[in-house]
């Protein structure tokens, strides 16, 4: 029997920030995944991360993933792909099935980073083609470059609804609405405001009861949504039916702890991990001495602290086997669970799961509006702190919800931004310091929620640069439509420049020009002749 | 070669995939891209329906793309139960429609 | 898992519009026999997998588990945290019996990164 230090079963970005950890302590590792390519879901994540620098806020998953892999390659990390681990055993055995054959392997630590699986919600119709997880629709379009389908509903507004929606559009779908159940939008603010601002329109407390098959092939051709009361029961009488050909559910994800159940580690049912996932200790063990989990299996959250939890593992595993002293094993964990505490606060963390928060930590009243339909009223927003006021060009941030994220801060060359340390708490602009109307953090800010106005463009028009990532990109003279961030068309607009440079990575700043009234208003740009987004091709 | 490939991306530059390969779907010609999935060469060419259930003969289609809930399943080469979404096209696979666990009458 | 208490539904089983929703896919179990099985007595998720075989198709559960712990708890009244879970077991993924039985230590496949 093939022996190892390590093996890591999974090569997302838990088991491969693991493997990598492991491998720069000196540790014999391998890691086994199931599919043909390694990253796990990182490839089909092309929207920029949050967090911090440490965090590599800013930068698309993709990319992410393409530089975890560089590393591992650097380091001699084996990867083994198409290799399924069937079963873990208490032993730390492990069946792996390699090329039509099973093969068992023993090692001296085990981390388990399978990730999770995407929830799904019954209704009269969902076994139809075309009905199929958000995550599904993300790899059809993200990794094999083709559409799921050509109109769709998004059923669920966490950040995987949100972000797929915007995803699709960029694709060149045309979202026709996002549903959910619950009475409020369950993702980030700015998620839900750059897929609202394009005409998206978002229905809270709203099901989805039927998806109907067509008279061809029988798959979707509509979907039947209705309202629901507090106890999620359809109200009679308010049904709409919706013309589509795909529906995308988003409504969570379960741990997939399948593996630790079998190698007889304890498990607990814990809804806000969840589902049911193994007991761990802080450093990711569980009860089983050398068996560990890290990344979703361990408890739903997100990338970019599975990426931490595989580095604290396989930390601990690197002191237990010897590679590292009992001083270096706590200065890392320290800075790793650091690290992790900053991505766990917040309005979104995993602590405040299932509570309502109607204040900022900071004290601000939390817009309503974009709670319900995706997108701040502007009335709300003079509330906050980033509003300037001053005239001449300067930039507006609509960014009014905790969440870990500061590389606006480190964007902005004239230090006009500030976060602080505490990266969960609110951009504010500095008093002393003068926008030179860079737009870099325009480009640079992974909610989309900066936008640089111009006051005094011309006589009687202003100017307002918005962060854009649709094909075509329209060229400077273009003429179309300002959008409010409702989606709804209130003036002509015309293109005056289009600004995009590496650092802001494809996502380009387009200034448009419009009527001064409209500068606080005006938040996306439609060229005209494209009704939607579907300017692809 | 298709309305639903996605041509141009304001973010992907390319997709990793090979040169055009033949196959055949259902015993006529077809073509996609080798190493892309079996499910993403049939749906570029609009089929939706991978197979028909065995109790109640209800078609199924790509549900979770990723290999876990295995709806996608068709006959490949003969063999039935091939998870269509993580399967790499090759150049002259036999990809049916899979009927219950079998390959439908004039497939 | 705590102790579950299985006094017997004494009110008989009435049907629901919704009963013939396909909960487990890949068996095809609908939502009416799932709640059935719990008036039959089936409380844990692994006795209903076991008396229906929803849970036990190709995807292992995958898909369904959340949904039918969902039922069994609107319909016993106990909470879906005392239901348990499908049991994992080797093989978690679905693999031909073949391969099972030809389990060997040969070399290693597809490897991306030899190392030196």
């Amino acid at each position: 029997m093939k022996r190892y230090e390590v093996i890591i079963v999974g090569a997302g970005p838990s088991g491969l920030s693991a493997a990598i950890e492991a491998a720069q302590s000196g540790l014999q590792v391998v890691v086994f995944d199931e599919n043909g390519r390694p990253g796990g879901q990182l490839f089909k994540q092309i929207h920029k991360f949050f967090g911090s620098k440490e965090h590599q806020a800013k930068i698309r998953g993709v990319r992410i993933g393409e530089n975890l892999l560089a590393q591992a390659k650097e380091l001699g990390v084996k990867v083994i792909l198409n290799a399924t681990v069937l079963g873990i055993y208490k032993n730390k055995e492990v069946s792996v099935l390699i090329e039509k054959e099973v093969q068992n392997y023993k090692a001296d630590a085990v981390i388990i980073a399978t990730g999770a699986a995407e929830n799904m919600i019954p209704f009269e119709g969902w076994t139809l083609p075309g009905v199929m997880g958000a995550g599904a629709a993300q790899t059809m379009m993200n990794i094999q470059g083709v559409r799921p389908g050509s109109k769709i509903l998004m059923v669920g507004s966490g950040n995987v609804g949100l972000v797929v929606s915007y995803q699709l559009m960029q694709a060149g779908c045309k979202v026709e609405a996002i549903i959910d159940a619950a009475p409020r939008i369950g993702g980030y603010g700015v998620h839900a405001s750059k897929v609202a601002r394009t005409g998206v329109p978002f229905y809270t407390s709203y099901t989805v009861l039927e998806a109907k098959g067509n008279a061809t092939d029988g798959s979707v051709s509509s979907a039947v949504i209705a309202k629901v009361d507090e106890r999620f029961k359809p109200i009679p009488g308010t049904q709409i039916e919706l013309d589509v050909d795909t529906i995308c559910i988003a409504v969570g994800l379960s741990p997939m702890s399948q593996l630790a159940d079998n190698a007889g580690c304890e498990m607990t049912f814990a809804p806000t991990k969840g589902g049911n996932v193994p007991v761990l200790t802080q450093d990711g063990e569980t009860s089983i001495k050398g068996i560990f989990c890290a990344g979703d299996v361990g408890g739903i959250e997100e990338a970019s602290s599975a990426m931490i939890q595989g580095k604290i593992a396989a930390t601990a595993i690197a002191q237990e086997l010897g590679y590292i002293d009992h001083d270096t094993f706590e200065e890392k964990k320290s800075i790793y669970a650091d690290s992790l505490l900053k991505l766990r606060a917040g309005m979104f963390a995993p602590g405040s799961k299932g509570k309502v928060i109607d204040k900022t930590d900071e004290g601000y009243t939390i817009s309503k509006s974009i709670l319900t339909h995706g997108y701040l009223a502007e009335s709300e927003l003079s509330d906050f702190p980033a509003l300037d006021t001053s005239g001449g060009e300067h930039i507006v941030i609509e960014c009014t919800q905790n969440i870990p994220c500061d590389p606006c801060q480190s964007a902005c060359p004239q230090g006009c931004i500030i976060v602080g340390d505490n990266i969960t708490l609110l951009p504010k602009l500095s008093k002393e310091k003068k926008c030179t109307g860079c737009g870099l953090c325009v480009g640079v800010c992974s909610g989309q929620a900066i936008f640089l106005v111009n006051d005094s463009y011309a006589d009687g028009y202003g100017t307002v640069g918005l962060p854009y990532e649709f094909l075509p990109y329209p060229k400077a003279g273009t003429i179309g439509k300002a959008l409010d961030r409702s989606g709804r068309e209130i003036c002509d607009a015309t293109v005056v420049e289009v600004r995009a440079n590496k650092v802001m990575d494809k996502t380009a700043m387009l200034v448009m020009k419009v009527p001064l009234a409209q500068i606080g208003s005006a938040r996306f740009f439609q060229p005209i002749g494209l009704e939607s987004l579907e300017g692809v091709s | 070669m298709s309305t639903l490939r996605i041509e141009k991306h304001p973010i992907i530059e390319e997709y990793y995939k090979g040169p055009l390969v033949h196959f055949r779907y259902d015993g006529k010609d077809a073509e996609g891209y080798a190493g892309e999935s079996v499910a993403a060469a049939l749906r570029a060419m609009g089929v939706r329906i991978h197979r028909y259930t065995t109790k109640e003969h209800r078609p199924r289609g790509v549900f979770c793309a990723i290999g876990r809930c295995t709806d996608c399943v068709m006959v490949v080469n003969g063999i039935p139960n091939v998870r269509t979404c993580i399967t790499p096209l090759e150049e002259g696979m036999i990809v049916q429609t899979q009927y219950g666990l079998e390959v439908g009458e004039g497939k | 898992m705590g102790i579950i208490i299985r006094t017997k539904h004494t009110q008989p089983f009435i049907p629901q519009p919704d009963d013939s929703m396909i909960i487990c896919r890949c068996e095809e179990i609908t939502k009416g026999e799932i709640r059935k099985a719990v008036y039959d007595g089936m409380r844990t998720i692994n006795e209903v997998k076991r008396y229906l075989r929803a849970g036990m198709g190709l995807c292992q559960g995958q898909t369904c588990q959340r949904l039918v712990l969902g039922i069994i708890a609107s319909e016993s009244q106990i909470s879906a945290g005392e239901l348990g879970h499908i049991t994992g077991r080797m093989p978690v993924r679905p693999a031909t019996m073949d391969y099972i039985g030809k389990s060997t230590e040969h070399s290693e496949g597809v490897e991306r990164y030899e190392s030196k």
